[in-house]
């Protein structure tokens, strides 16, 4: 495998692996409000997340832009007090991929949550224990083989961006290309041979993720 | 020690309302009523898991809600120990750990005898390290009651604790959770919608109506005297008479009623020993009255007991079986209204006596279906 394959395949695991820990810290606590709380906007937070999963990725990393560019909504300011911009850079490509992974991980995880008996919720709180720790204690680790699914999917959905990521990252060799992006370059310059390097790399990684996975997903059930 | 629960409740959902206001001494208060009748619910109030729209709720001295005052401690302050509907054991950890899941605030080794000595009292120990996953429906009951019983609640709420067993298993548990309850002296809430185990289990019995109280009376004083048709009819009991004793021993009762001499099996694990003259309540199964075949003249002795006659009044066509209302030829007011007997018959037994030509019949009550009711 080339040098440029190779730190393809990199920063792709590094984007991928760092999107899914963004989807823990994210997604997990809106998973389970939106499993077992009842608030004001549950119906828009549901919205938004689903949504990545339903728009062509083109059309999210088009909002992402108009949200983070450099005369973004929230990137104007911050270009203006730190003089740095998101957009093109390896944080876009995690973005862009955490945003497009969210959907799995919070419907897989909100499914996990919505299985565990509220009783046993319950007898924690008459038992003395906040709904904080409730969730740390009870909730989470029983709904655990779903999260450990969720995050394994959007793993292999970040692992995958595509559309989003060359919108707000770009295509940048060895910064933003991760290997979907330079697969993609490969085929456009004609090297058949870097491309099908790339291809098989990913496909054998999609299919471990497969099988773990549903191995999680078996033991769910 | 005396307790005192005091319960006053409002709470509006789409399409149920519960409205119910009781109140319970020592021992165990029986929330009695059909599903969806609103006693989960209650339990739930209790506990502080759902917040009622109106009233006050009063364990001991202590104030858990008062919608007027503004006071609504959280599940977390109310020392409620709940056992819940199946249980709801947390899987991922073990007897000890769930037994000892509720005094995270105490110091490790005060813990640690707390925990051991629950599970000593309940017999519990040998399972100490195995999960619930592992443990028989008794063990199982067993642990639940330890993980509510360890906090040293003021109040023990128990939600259908036996509807998870099968029959069989069911009817020896009752006995120990009776046991179990009796010894720990905690005052408890308990739910259920079968008469027996409501009679078993209970002191004080509040019988529940879609969402509302329709009699709350001691265990004995509602059998002999429910307040309305509806709660008869929530018991499920029919043919509940009063006779007066004659004579009592541990296997047997003679009593007198309209006019005959009956006799009845006394209770098998507890026996009642009335006083000569003393009421005495007792009810019979509608189906298990014998009709006489007029065919088969000969009456014999050993298996025809009790032996009565009397002329259907009313009956009613129930498909498979037919309901027939007898009066008996004793003079005298008739038991229950306009006649004494409510007697049960398949549709076949109906058709081949042609019971729909001959209105008059003699009838026998085994003993062993005549059940006495405890006054106690």
């Amino acid at each position: 495998m080339s040098p440029d394959n190779l730190s393809a395949l990199r920063l792709s695991l590094q984007v991928a692996v760092a999107a899914t820990a963004l989807n823990a810290l994210v997604g997990i606590p809106v998973a389970y409000l939106l499993a077992r709380r009842r608030f004001w906007g549950r119906g828009v937070v549901d919205l938004l997340v689903t949504l990545p999963l339903v728009l062509p990725p083109t059309v999210v990393g088009y909002y992402l832009i108009v949200l983070l560019g450099r005369r973004g909504v929230l990137g104007a300011p911050l270009y203006e007090l730190s003089g740095f911009t998101v957009a093109f850079t390896w944080y876009a490509a995690v973005i862009a991929a955490t945003v497009m992974a969210l959907p799995l991980l919070v419907r897989t995880v909100r499914a996990a949550i919505e299985s565990v008996d509220r009783d046993l919720e319950r007898a924690a709180y008459t038992l003395g224990r906040s709904e904080l720790r409730t969730a740390l204690e009870v909730t989470l680790p029983l709904a655990r083989n779903g999260i450990l699914a969720g995050l394994v999917l959007a793993f292999a959905r970040a692992l995958g961006e595509f559309g989003a990521t060359l919108m707000l990252a770009g295509n940048i060799p060895g910064r933003t290309a991760t290997v979907p992006l330079s697969i993609y370059t490969a085929v456009q310059t004609g090297e058949s041979g870097e491309a099908l390097g790339l291809v098989a790399a990913l496909t054998v990684l999609s299919c471990l993720v497969l099988v773990v996975a549903n191995r999680l997903g078996a033991r769910a059930a | 020690m005396t307790s005192r629960l005091e319960v006053s409740v409002r709470k509006v959902l789409p399409g149920f309302t519960l409205d119910v206001a009781w109140s319970t001494g020592d021992g165990v208060a029986v929330l009695f009523g059909p599903s969806g009748s609103g006693k989960t619910l209650t339990l739930q109030c209790l506990a502080g898991l759902v917040r009622p729209d109106a009233g006050r709720i009063v364990v001991n001295d202590e104030v858990l809600f008062d919608a007027g005052a503004g006071i609504d401690l959280p599940p977390q302050r109310r020392r409620v120990g709940y056992v819940f509907q199946g249980y709801a054991l947390f899987p991922h950890l073990s007897v000890r750990q769930n037994v000892g899941f509720g005094l995270r605030e105490r110091p490790r080794a005060e813990r640690r005898r707390r925990v051991d000595e629950v599970l000593e009292r309940l017999s519990i120990a040998g399972h100490a390290d195995r999960y619930p996953r592992d443990l028989s429906g008794g063990q199982r009951q067993r642990v639940a009651l330890g993980r509510a019983l360890a906090i040293d609640p003021a109040l023990l709420l128990l939600d259908e604790p036996l509807s998870a067993l099968d029959l069989p298993l069911r009817q020896a548990l009752r006995d120990e959770l009776r046991t179990i309850l009796v010894g720990w002296g905690t005052a408890a809430v308990l739910v259920t919608h079968d008469l027996t185990e409501a009679y078993r289990l209970g002191d004080r019995i509040v019988v529940y109506e879609e969402g509302r109280v329709i009699q709350a009376a001691p265990r004995s004083e509602l059998l002999w005297q429910p307040s309305s048709r509806s709660v008869a009819r929530i018991m499920g009991l029919r043919n509940v008479l009063q006779g007066v004793t004659l004579k009592a021993t541990s296997d047997r009762i003679q009593f007198r009623w309209r006019g005959q001499t009956l006799e009845a099996v006394n209770s098998p694990t507890h026996s009642y020993l009335p006083a000569a003259d003393s009421p005495l309540a007792f009810f019979i199964r509608p189906e298990y009255v014998r009709l006489i075949r007029k065919d088969r003249d000969q009456v014999d002795s050993a298996h025809h007991m009790n032996l009565m006659s009397g002329t259907i009044v009313r009956e009613v066509d129930f498909g498979a079986t037919w309901i027939l209302y007898f009066r008996l030829d004793e003079p005298g007011a008739p038991a229950q209204g306009d006649y004494d007997l409510e007697v049960e018959v398949p549709r076949l037994v109906y058709e081949i006596l042609e019971i729909d030509r001959d209105r008059h019949w003699r009838f026998s009550l085994h003993r062993g279906s005549i059940h006495v009711l405890p006054s106690a």
